[in-house]
């Protein structure tokens, strides 16, 4: 670790991160109706949209009335793009030569969307993470590494620039392999790091394996800052990167389109607070739409990026799927808190055999069960008109002679967190597809055979 | 402002001084931007001043009016 220098405040900005949530809400309300009007009076695709619903900029006077603003989605982007202004389309809201910045959706659920945005934007999405980073407890005395590709894709660009912003010493990772990012980590001591949990695991088994290094024990890395998938959310998921790296591990939550909307903070409450300073999070029954205030009940994330403006992000039907928690969190912000995470997409979240299930409740239990190997695909298909379930795991090589017992463990569990049963597959250690971002684990081919 | 330790509180009125000290940056970098015809070296440099005083007036000058 770099020197210490002085005790540093607890929060990136005091003022707004313990201010009265009713004051919250009255600062977003002022801030929803400015970029309402911004992109009414910009964006031919915003006003054309706010016109055919009977909606003026000026009829939003309340925090109920933000709900009267017709959502976006992402497939009404992709419509949009690849046309002048090229290749952004007419929700821009800046001439093009404002932008600086090009980054794309990864494309998990189709064409990926393109992104512009401005100097300021780009100075707001650093602004974003610093948010987070500092309410994970980076401060100037970090040296963090980015194990991360620095491509089109926004990942972990963000989180570099908030880092510096905040005082830390940045390494970037980019075009190195798994063992040259391990070796470089341990050669500089590293303090912190940013990957996604699926990486972070697969780095510690490299680690361990490759080049004979216990992260826990030979490395320096004492935080590590997830994104990009919901595990370090997964109690089971954290819990085994904790130990694999003896380090603390946080969540974030964010995308391309809207920014890092939630982050987990050093009290790790069991939740992502909502980042109520600079986004509009609100939560929409899955069924009849009607905004949920409180806990309790599971709803569909709608979000408001406030202070955005190239490509505005205004009412974003985000498609994660998440609940209130019930208790503020001990670390003294205000800000709500999503309990436990995302919980899932609404496009992922499925009925099978009748029972609601998200990819994450089978994650929490393959991961909550000692002897398997961090990999796991599950496969729903159809077998004549009835749903069939597929879990593919990996037995790790020194437990295959607990093979039984395990599989027994796993069934029961699974039975008893999802209500379902499964036909369980055992695959070879390490003939699982390994992900580096965005893994795909979950594959429903009843609708595509 | 509740869970804030009495040493980290800062008063309205501290606040406030921030608020003006800010709006003073935004004027001159926008005079500096506008004086700069010509020289992008001053220009461009000025606009990302402007970018980062956005940030300031994110964070105080947006919520000042919410405070007591």
């Amino acid at each position: 670790m770099k020197p210490t220098t002085k005790t540093t405040p607890a929060y990136w900005n005091p003022i707004v991160e313990t201010m009265p949530l009713e004051r919250v809400r009255d600062l977003q309300v002022k801030k929803f109706k400015r970029i309402l009007k911004w992109a009414y009076e910009r964006s031919k695709f915003h006003r054309k949209l706010y016109q055919e619903a009977g909606i003026k900029p000026g009829d939003i006077r309340s925090y109920g009335d933000v709900a009267k603003v017709p959502k976006v989605e992402k497939a009404m982007m992709r419509d949009i793009q690849r046309k002048d202004p090229f290749p952004y389309g007419d929700a821009l809201c800046v001439p093009l030569e404002e932008v600086t910045e090009f980054r794309q959706t990864s494309g998990t659920t189709g064409t990926p969307v393109y992104q512009p945005d401005t100097w300021q934007d780009w100075e707001w999405w650093a602004e974003s993470w610093a948010y987070l980073l500092y309410a994970q407890g980076y401060r100037n005395t970090d040296r963090v590494f980015l194990p991360f590709g620095y491509n089109i894709f926004v990942a972990f660009w963000a989180g570099h620039y908030a880092a510096e912003k905040i005082g830390c010493e940045v390494v970037p990772g980019g075009v190195l392999d798994t063992e040259a990012r391990i070796l470089k980590m341990q050669e500089l001591r590293a303090t912190a790091m940013m990957a996604t949990p699926t990486y972070v695991l697969g780095m510690a088994d490299t680690a361990r394996k490759k080049l004979g290094i216990d992260p826990a024990r030979d490395l320096w890395v004492r935080k590590i800052t997830c994104a990009g998938e919901p595990g370090a959310s997964i109690p089971s998921t954290k819990k085994r990167i904790e130990e694999a790296w003896g380090a603390k591990v946080y969540d974030h939550i964010g995308a391309t389109e809207i920014g890092a909307w939630g982050f987990e903070c050093t009290a790790q409450p069991g939740g992502l607070h909502v980042n109520e300073a600079l986004f509009l999070v609100q939560l929409e029954d899955l069924e009849t739409g009607e905004i949920i205030e409180g806990p309790g009940r599971k709803g569909k994330v709608v979000i408001t990026a406030l202070d955005r403006i190239a490509q505005p992000c205004i009412r974003f039907d985000s498609k994660d799927v998440a609940e209130w928690a019930e208790e503020p969190c001990s670390c003294g912000r205000t800000f709500r808190i999503i309990k436990g995470g995302v919980v899932g997409r609404s496009d992922d979240i499925t009925k099978i055999k009748g029972v609601l299930v998200a990819p994450s409740a089978i994650e929490e239990v393959v991961r909550s069960i000692k002897g398997l190997g961090n990999e796991f695909e599950i496969v729903v298909t159809k077998k004549g008109d009835l749903d069939d379930i597929t879990l593919k795991v990996e037995i790790l090589p020194d437990e295959e002679k607990n093979r039984e017992t395990i599989l027994l463990h796993l069934k029961d569990q699974l039975r008893l967190k999802t209500n379902l049963g499964y036909n369980i597959e055992v695959h070879p250690y390490s003939s699982l597809p390994r992900y580096e971002v965005k893994a795909k684990r979950f594959k429903d081919l009843r609708k595509t055979g | 402002m509740g869970g804030l330790r009495r040493r980290e509180m800062m008063t309205l009125r501290e606040i406030k001084k921030l608020d003006t000290r800010i709006k003073a940056i935004r004027k001159a970098s926008q005079e500096l931007k506008e004086l700069a015809r010509g020289i992008p070296a001053v220009g461009c440099n000025a606009d990302r001043i402007l970018a980062s005083v956005k940030m300031l007036e994110i964070n105080i000058t947006d919520v000042l009016p919410h405070l007591k």
